[in-house]
């Protein structure tokens, strides 16, 4: 026992941050098929060092630790497997004896770490899983969440998060080979599906952070330590990946004004911009300087510029509404989607709102917005700007009728009960 | 200051059902704790506990696995407390994380034989 005053405290989420990496080395060695007793071994020594570290404290390298009980349980959990002969390795490991643990320690090495994470990233973006299963198949193999964790994330409950994980878990096991192969790390389709894959889990993260502080926006920082993985030399499309970096930097520096002391989450316009962090903002900057040294355009440069946009303007009234909307144009040659369409019609609403309310009506076809409450909310601004209260109180409160999430119906009916203060 | 030794029951099934965030969580509440008891000078030792061990019984001799059939509750751990009183001793034991996670703490005051 330390009886030290300069007892080592845990860096925030090294456990889950370690899980995904322990993860990635042993199955690298036992094969993506051994993908259960992986995770029984990470497990197993997240509760040995549990018991001991409540007593002695947190050793001076923690992570260094961890890797080697993880060892050590695995090559018990191979002894025994190899006795029932239930055992095959994987191609990397292509017979168990002695030099185990020599191939072992060579995968110990920070570089060869990352690349047990890249792969395992790769190969957890299964094509034949919905992008959505996907998310949650990464977040729990790569990112150490457990299920109630991911539950809580995904607006979801444990019983179907439960039932995702372990269908996509039979499909990755059938992968064995892959783990072995730098070839799908280096995929240009395949990392087109991660940079999707990284996008979603950031924006889940983002979309449920309006409601609580906490486990949501760890899906954001997961999905940047993940985005961080794919930024080297030699992976393909790294332009894209760095827009993505750009953005999603950008978009977190707002994190600190989004929600005020009640819990309720701010606009754009009603956020106290001295708060955005300043930190993250340049980090943001330093990504997309990179990004647009590429030559082709893609999506995530063209929403990390709109982000930039906000962030460099010194208050609401002086954002560049012409510029954002150009871009919005742009994006929606890229991804035609009536999301894009919407934002594109708001921005250009703050430039002439003369014609947003019949544009808006016209997404109504649209299935995306089938009762979605996002076109009545965005109507209900408009009009508010319009000076048409009657029309923008019944419009929230038609949004408030169809809107699902706590943190929306408190949004609209902050809105609607200012409207009524007003009329007293 | 008398010396307590305070005994730590758990559920050992208990920590197979937590995730990674919610284990290092456990474990810095734990080493806070601990912090504060050498602050306040209430600290003596302590040490964790295998889960698995051996009941021997009777004069038989019998060895099984451990008095605990249908729980998996045992004792994790146990540490050796300072205080004033038996009472004092309880209320400083109130502050063990484990309790937060349906353990139970048992505390006993240890006779010293060696003066």
């Amino acid at each position: 026992m330390k009886n030290e005053e300069n007892i080592n405290h845990l860096t925030a989420h090294l456990f889950r941050e370690n899980s995904g990496k322990m993860v990635a080395v042993l199955s690298r060695l036992f094969g993506l098929h051994h993908i259960d007793t992986v995770m029984d071994v990470v497990q197993d020594t997240f509760e040995s060092v549990l018991t001991q570290w409540r007593f002695s404290g947190v050793p001076d390298n923690p992570s260094a630790w961890l890797m080697k009980v993880a060892k050590n349980k695995a090559i018990n959990a191979l002894k025994r497997e190899n006795k029932t002969k239930s055992f095959s390795p994987s191609l990397y490991l292509t017979h168990f004896d002695d030099s185990f643990e020599n191939q072992f320690d060579i995968l110990l090495s920070p570089k060869e770490i990352q690349d047990s994470q890249l792969r395992l990233l790769f190969a957890c973006c299964l094509p034949d899983l919905s992008q959505k299963n996907q998310v949650i198949l990464t977040l729990h193999i790569l990112c150490g969440f457990g299920v109630p964790e991911i539950a809580n994330a995904m607006l979801m409950n444990n019983e179907a998060v439960k039932k995702v994980i372990a269908r996509s878990k039979d499909q990755l096991k059938e992968l064995n080979n892959i783990l072995q192969t730098r070839l799908i790390t280096l995929s240009e389709e395949r990392i087109q599906t991660v940079h999707t894959i990284l996008y979603l889990m950031f924006n889940e993260g983002y979309k449920t952070t309006r409601s609580k502080k906490g486990i949501n926006n760890d899906l954001c920082y997961e999905a940047i330590r993940l985005a961080k993985l794919l930024d080297h030399k030699n992976a393909p499309r790294q332009h894209e990946t760095q827009a993505l970096l750009a953005l999603m930097f950008l978009n977190i520096s707002r994190f600190p004004a989004r929600v005020n002391m009640q819990e309720e989450w701010l606009t754009l316009e009603e956020q106290d911009r001295s708060k955005w962090d300043k930190v993250f903002i340049e980090e943001g900057y330093y990504y997309l300087n990179k990004a647009v040294e590429s030559k082709s355009v893609t999506r995530f440069h063209i929403e990390a510029i709109i982000a930039s946009l906000h962030c460099s303007a010194s208050s609401f009234e002086k954002t560049n509404w012409e510029e954002i909307s150009k871009l919005y144009r742009i994006l929606e040659q890229l991804e035609p989607s009536g999301l894009v369409k919407l934002n594109r019609i708001m921005a250009e609403s703050y430039i002439s709102n003369s014609k947003s309310i019949q544009a808006i009506d016209k997404l109504k076809s649209n299935l995306l917005f089938k009762d979605n409450f996002l076109l009545s909310a965005a109507k209900g601004d408009v009009y508010q700007r319009k000076g048409q209260f009657k029309n923008s109180l019944s419009s929230y409160e038609e949004a408030l009728q169809l809107a699902v999430s706590p943190a929306d119906k408190k949004f609209l009916k902050k809105k609607i009960s200012q409207y009524k203060q007003n009329q007293n | 200051m008398k010396e307590f030794l305070m005994l730590i029951r758990e559920n050992l099934d208990n920590y197979g059902k937590m995730t990674p965030e919610e284990m290092q969580a456990d474990i810095a509440k734990h080493v806070k704790w601990v912090e504060q008891l050498v602050k306040n000078g209430n600290f003596k030792g302590g040490n964790p506990l295998m889960p698995m061990g051996k009941h021997v019984k009777g004069n038989n001799k019998m060895v099984t696995d451990g008095p605990y059939i249908e729980t998996k509750e045992g004792v994790s751990g146990y540490y050796f407390l300072l205080a004033n009183s038996l009472e004092e001793a309880a209320e400083i034991a109130k502050g063990c994380p484990s309790l937060q996670i349906g353990g139970t703490v048992e505390i006993r005051e240890v006779i010293q034989t060696q003066q």
